[in-house]
């Protein structure tokens, strides 16, 4: 599985080459085009069970897509619902990744997908939701975000402060805690930041340059009110 | 070229900010760290002995084992998450060790311990709040009926009441008539700060059924007078169906049937749109049904009422009885007032804790007034 992207920037397409016989999943719906000799199903991710798990707790999708070219090599694009970078990256089968629930792209058929709880302070006030999905295995991971995607690269007990809900993916060797964005609770939300996600190293975090929520709410504002 | 299979994630300066994934080994002094080579097999090994080491717990969950140490190219840590790796570390480590290493298992302990406190407390308050909304629910709708004046539940009655009787044949007078006046005017005289002007009306029909709606008005059937064996049963049931009235119950019936929201909405002072609620969502005071703990309450104020009122109260006790005994007729009083053995013996024993009144008869006699029922028409149900 050879994987490129297509016109990086807001509107980016994955670009997947798979060899015969190979196969990746991806979120339901991310397949744009494919070569006629790919194979398209859906699947459980996890079992009934993980899958309805996922479903109800993370909000993501019941079944994943699979890609299979079975009947001889072809390429797969893909592309996310929401504008916003592209990014690969290679597990090596000990990195472990935490994306939150809108992240996930698409995977090598190697990789794990799991449904994990947050503790109760990071679920309430971490933007990402109470569970969020851990991935690990070994093989390409392609995430994809809102806006564009920045890589802050820790050392061990490097320090760095991320608004909450710009997140979209970490390593499981970082930790963060929410605290509040100034010292006092009424400059924290006058501020505009309110919580945010001190995140320590070592390890890498993936944040996305636009929060969806905000967003939201700014085009909330243009959209006519039926009667 | 044997293959790389990593087990852990050495960071340093000279290492991505990733982790490089390396090979962990632990033998009797120390530990064996084994990089992978640029071919893809073994590359770099680095031997660190024990003493060099510091350990804590780190990661995001505080899972993994965090192991610290110095060498020529600056600070090196080791991220193992491996329990096979972390088992054999913990059994070959050194005393000076092993203090640290307790220490890190019993933070991993603490966070997870206080997770699971967090989410219990959390999974607890839930439950707190649904019980609370769930056996708290009477108390909230006997809050919300305290708060409807009693001039909206008359015309709440009123309006039913009106409409029921343009569809029935009443009885305008003649002896059932003046004889039921006389019993609700025994009763009512005795009920302490009446906010209700009670309304009795004697609708001609066979079936075996008297109700009361919300505000004060009491329809008897003829039916009912006729299976009566005297004034006294008929003053029971008359009593029961008072005490409904003067408990409110149609109208809790009402809040309850129409929901949490309605209650929250009459608490906090909109009690003017329970009529327009009411019609909105089709509910029908006729059909109202009283609960079984509503019941017990109507009997057991019923008989009290009796009793102020100098009027047997054995008679309602004998009353039930009977109907329950035998399944003839139309006995609708029945259906909405199911009779148990529990019921009645229930009235009995309360009525064995008053204390004895020696009851004073009606003016009428009930023979009479059967007799002129019965020469009367039966209307068609």
């Amino acid at each position: 599985m050879k994987s490129e992207i297509l016109y990086p920037g807001a509107f980016p397409m994955v670009r997947v080459d798979l060899a015969a016989g190979e196969q990746i999943k991806a979120e339901s719906g991310a397949m744009v085009a494919c070569s006629p000799t790919i194979d398209i199903e859906s699947k459980m991710e996890g079992g009934f069970l993980g899958a309805l798990s996922r479903k109800f707790l993370t909000g993501e999708k019941f079944f994943f897509q699979t890609l299979r070219a079975s009947r001889g090599p072809g390429e797969v694009l893909l592309a996310p619902t929401v504008p916003g970078e592209i990014v690969i990256l290679e597990l090596d089968g000990v990195n472990e990744y935490m994306v939150q629930k809108d992240g996930f792209l698409a995977g090598a058929d190697a990789i794990v997908i799991e449904s994990k709880m947050q503790s109760l302070s990071r679920g309430l006030l971490g933007g990402e939701g109470f569970f969020i999905l851990k991935i690990s295995g070994k093989g390409t991971l392609v995430l994809n975000s809102f806006g564009a995607i920045h890589k802050i690269e820790l050392k061990p007990d490097q320090e760095y402060v991320v608004d909450n809900s710009h997140l979209v993916a970490w390593s499981a060797t970082t930790s963060y805690n929410i605290e509040k964005a100034t010292s006092g609770w009424v400059a924290s939300f006058t501020s505009g930041e309110g919580f945010v996600c001190r995140f320590r190293g070592p390890g890498l975090v993936y944040i996305q340059s636009r929060n969806p929520g905000s967003f939201g709410a700014w085009i909330r504002q243009f959209i006519p009110v039926s009667e | 070229m044997t293959h790389f299979f990593p087990n852990a994630l050495c960071f340093g300066d000279e290492f991505p900010a990733s982790g490089s994934p390396c090979f962990v080994q632990v033998d009797g002094d120390g530990l064996t760290i084994t990089f992978e080579s640029s071919e893809g097999g073994d590359g770099a090994r680095e031997a660190v002995a024990f003493s060099a080491l510091t350990v804590s717990a780190g990661g995001l969950d505080h899972d993994h084992l965090v192991v610290k140490w110095v060498n020529a190219q600056g600070e090196r840590t080791l991220y193992l998450k491996n329990p096979d790796v972390i088992r054999a570390f913990r059994q070959a480590a050194p005393d000076h060790l092993n203090a640290p290493l307790e220490q890190a298992a019993e933070r991993v302990r603490q966070v997870r311990h206080r997770h699971r406190v967090m989410w219990a407390a959390v999974g607890g308050s839930v439950m707190a709040v649904v019980l609370c909304l769930w056996f708290g629910a009477d108390l909230l709708v006997k809050l919300a009926v305290s708060r409807i004046p009693v001039e909206w539940e008359q015309k709440l009655g009123e309006s039913a009441y009106r409409d029921f009787l343009t569809r029935q044949e009443v009885m305008k007078d003649g002896p059932a008539v003046t004889a039921l006046g006389e019993m609700t005017q025994r009763l009512t005289e005795q009920i302490p700060n009446n906010p209700y002007k009670f309304e009795v009306t004697v609708v001609k029909s066979d079936v075996v059924n008297a109700f009361a709606l919300p505000g004060g008005y009491v329809v008897v059937f003829t039916g009912l007078m006729k299976k009566a064996e005297s004034g006294e049963e008929v003053a029971g049931v008359l009593s029961h169906e008072l005490n409904h009235v003067l408990q409110r119950h149609g109208l809790e019936r009402i809040v309850k049937n129409l929901g949490l929201l309605t209650v929250v909405a009459i608490v906090l002072g909109d009690q003017q749109g329970l009529v327009g609620i009411m019609k909105q969502l089709g509910v029908e005071l006729l059909t109202l049904k009283f609960g079984r703990e509503q019941e017990t309450e109507a009997d057991l104020t019923g008989l009290q009422l009796l009793q102020r009122a100098k009027i047997d109260p054995s008679g309602m006790i004998r009353f039930f009885e009977r109907l329950s005994e035998k399944d003839e007729g139309r006995m609708e009083w029945l259906s909405t007032h199911p009779m148990s053995t529990a019921r009645a013996d229930r009235l009995k024993t309360e009525l064995a804790a008053l204390p004895k009144k020696s009851p004073e008869p009606f003016t009428f006699d009930w023979k009479h007034v059967q007799a002129s029922l019965g020469s009367q028409p039966v209307a068609a149900p």
